[in-house]
């Protein structure tokens, strides 16, 4: 039995990948895992609810939202650009970490997690919420409901919520343009 | 006969009806009662179990608790055409639910539409389809709700528009809509047969969202259970041709209504809760005799899916519709439709993709589906929706290509359906 391959082409960290082969029905966890050796991206409960393998999608029209990777398939982002856990911290020609992202840096010095295990999605979840706020802030007073509705759907279990949600209303509240006094 | 003659003679008749009309009601409201005294109620315990068992069978819960309210007593707002009705408190409290209603009263609302102080109910109480219980039915089920805890909670004002909020207008409406007993829907004569007319038509009350519906509100009867959209999901075709249609049994509509799941489908949307609140809660006979009346005493034979030709599942294989459904649904659902057994359930065989009307796949795809338990601990994880991911020809695409492969459906889904639905 054969199975049928259809071309993947696909931007990843502003990286061209592609044309590739990829079995009909390989969802994109696999790809990045197995394909393109993208290990970042966390397989948790593989139905899309936990979260952890969430990838930014960027939109054409600049916004940008998460994807679990875990239910979607390969073909869904053929064409598409998107951003994995890979892409967040700055990194130097050779690929070295020159620096972490505001974000990532805040969930260390808040030691937001215990395992690691649902951060990159975490780390995701949030950078989207930051750039949306870029586009659109939000008054002082409604920053931690906004949190809390972006980061809702992301599970951990290690009790980590309370130091996530404070370190990522920590970098809202501390960078400039992201809240606006109140109508 | 002259026209001034004619003219003459109708009004007569009108007036006449209208005195009528008022001495009714006005008999109506005298007999109305406000203050009295607060009923205590002594039954035996069988008595109580009993009406609790048909409290449960009649899904009063449903309606008659808001959400994260305490239960029956009232609050949860009924939007329709004519405006928004809130259910009432139906505990036993002296001042805001029904502390003061005798047995007599409560017959009355159950059996008339009628308030204990003489006003007319609308009919999003199903009352029209209650005036079938039993006296002795209607009376344990008092005795339950009236050792309820009572709940000091305060009703909500009906809010209907002119001139549905004249309430004696329902009288007119009770002299043409509303009926001694509903029209089986099946044919049979057996015990269970008899039961389960009386558990669908009269407790279960499930013509009130399966009935297709008249201008006037009304349940058009000549129709009963062929199914009506009366929210955004619609309530399926539960006729037993209906049924058999999209491969519904027996077996298959007792694992449903008992516990929310069956190969065919779980429940989601208005139904839940009516699983949840009531059909799980039936006898394992009385689920019988359910499913013996909506298939009738002969059931027809499921009709099985068709097999689609070679020829056209080349084609739907490599459409944009199969490439969709790989891309966003496959990951959970199956490549081949088989979901995962007590975690997803499957397209294939599964009874909304056998539905003529694609609405209610459309609105899935669209919106998603909650997370929902089910009895016995099983769950079911949300769904997201699609609205986002997909244009109005991709989901008219990927319904075409579901229904045909699995649903056995005409792929005739436009994108214009998916607009008008988004």
């Amino acid at each position: 039995m054969t199975i049928p391959t259809r071309p993947l082409t696909v931007t990843i960290n502003g990286e061209r990948y592609g044309p590739v082969d990829v079995p009909e029905g390989m969802m994109m966890i696999d790809v990045l895992h197995e394909m393109l050796d993208l290990t970042g991206s966390r397989l948790g409960c593989g139905i899309g609810i936990c979260h952890a393998c969430v990838v930014i999608w960027d939109r054409d029209d600049r916004t940008s939202e998460e994807v679990q990777t875990c239910i979607t398939g390969a073909g869904f982002f053929d064409g598409k650009r998107i951003r994995t856990i890979e892409g967040i911290a700055r990194r130097s020609d050779q690929g070295e970490v020159l620096a972490l992202s505001p974000v990532q840096q805040a969930f260390l010095d808040r030691f937001s997690f215990q395992c690691g295990y649902c951060t990159p999605g975490f780390v995701n979840a949030a950078t989207v919420l930051i750039e949306r706020l870029k586009r659109t802030p939000v008054p002082r007073g409604q920053v931690e409901a906004t949190v809390a509705a972006a980061l809702d759907k992301h599970i951990c279990r290690c009790t980590g919520y309370v130091r996530y949600y404070q370190a990522v209303r920590d970098v809202i509240v501390a960078t400039p343009g992201l809240t606006r006094d109140a109508a | 006969m002259s026209v001034r003659r004619r003219i003459v003679i109708g009004a007569v008749v009108i007036l006449i009806a209208g005195i009528a009309a008022a001495a009714f009601a006005m008999k109506n409201l005298w007999r109305g009662k406000t203050g009295g005294p607060v009923q205590a109620v002594s039954a035996p315990e069988e008595v109580v179990a009993r009406g609790r068992y048909l409290a449960e069978a009649a899904d009063c819960a449903a309606c008659h608790t808001a959400p994260g309210g305490a239960p029956f007593a009232g609050g949860l707002a009924m939007p329709s055409g004519f405006g928004t009705i809130y259910a009432t408190n139906i505990t036993p409290d002296p001042d805001e639910g029904i502390g003061r209603w005798s047995a007599e009263d409560f017959w009355r609302a159950l059996h008339d539409g009628v308030r204990r102080d003489g006003q007319q109910l609308y009919p999003a109480m199903p009352y029209t389809s209650y005036r079938g219980m039993t006296r002795v039915d209607a009376d344990a089920i008092y005795a339950y709700v009236m050792r309820l805890r009572p709940m000091n909670v305060a009703n909500r004002r009906t809010e209907l528009n002119f001139p549905f909020n004249i309430r004696l207008g329902m009288l007119g409406w009770n002299l043409l809509f509303l009926h001694d007993s509903l029209p089986a829907v099946s044919t049979g004569s057996s015990s269970a047969w008899q039961r389960g007319r009386y558990l669908v038509n009269v407790l279960g009350h499930c013509g009130e969202c399966h009935t297709p519906r008249g201008i006037a509100g009304e349940m058009e009867l000549s129709q009963s259970l062929t199914g009506f959209a009366l929210g955004r999901v619609a309530a399926p075709d539960i006729t037993p041709a209906g049924l058999a249609s999209r491969g519904w049994t027996a077996a298959g509509l007792r694992a449903y209504l008992g516990r929310g799941l069956a190969r065919q489908g779980s429940a989601f949307s208005d139904m839940h809760p009516v699983i949840m609140l009531s059909t799980r809660n039936l006898t394992a006979e009385d689920l019988g005799a359910v499913a013996t009346y909506l298939l009738g005493d002969a059931p027809r034979p499921p009709a099985p899916l068709p097999d689609i030709g070679p020829a056209e599942s080349a084609a739907a294989a490599g459409g944009t519709g199969r490439m969709s459904y790989v891309a966003l649904c496959a990951g959970c659902h199956g490549l081949d439709g088989d979901g995962v057994p007590n975690t997803v359930v499957a397209m294939r065989g599964n009874s909304t993709l056998r539905l003529t009307d694609p609405r209610n796949l459309i609105v899935a795809m669209l919106d998603g589906i909650g997370s929902e338990n089910f009895p016995h601990r099983a769950s079911m994880q949300a769904m997201p929706g699609f609205r986002d991911k997909l244009t109005d020809a991709q989901v008219a695409e990927l319904a075409n290509y579901m229904r045909e492969t699995w649903g056995g459906q005409k792929p005739d889904v436009t994108p214009a359906a998916v607009r008008a639905l988004r």
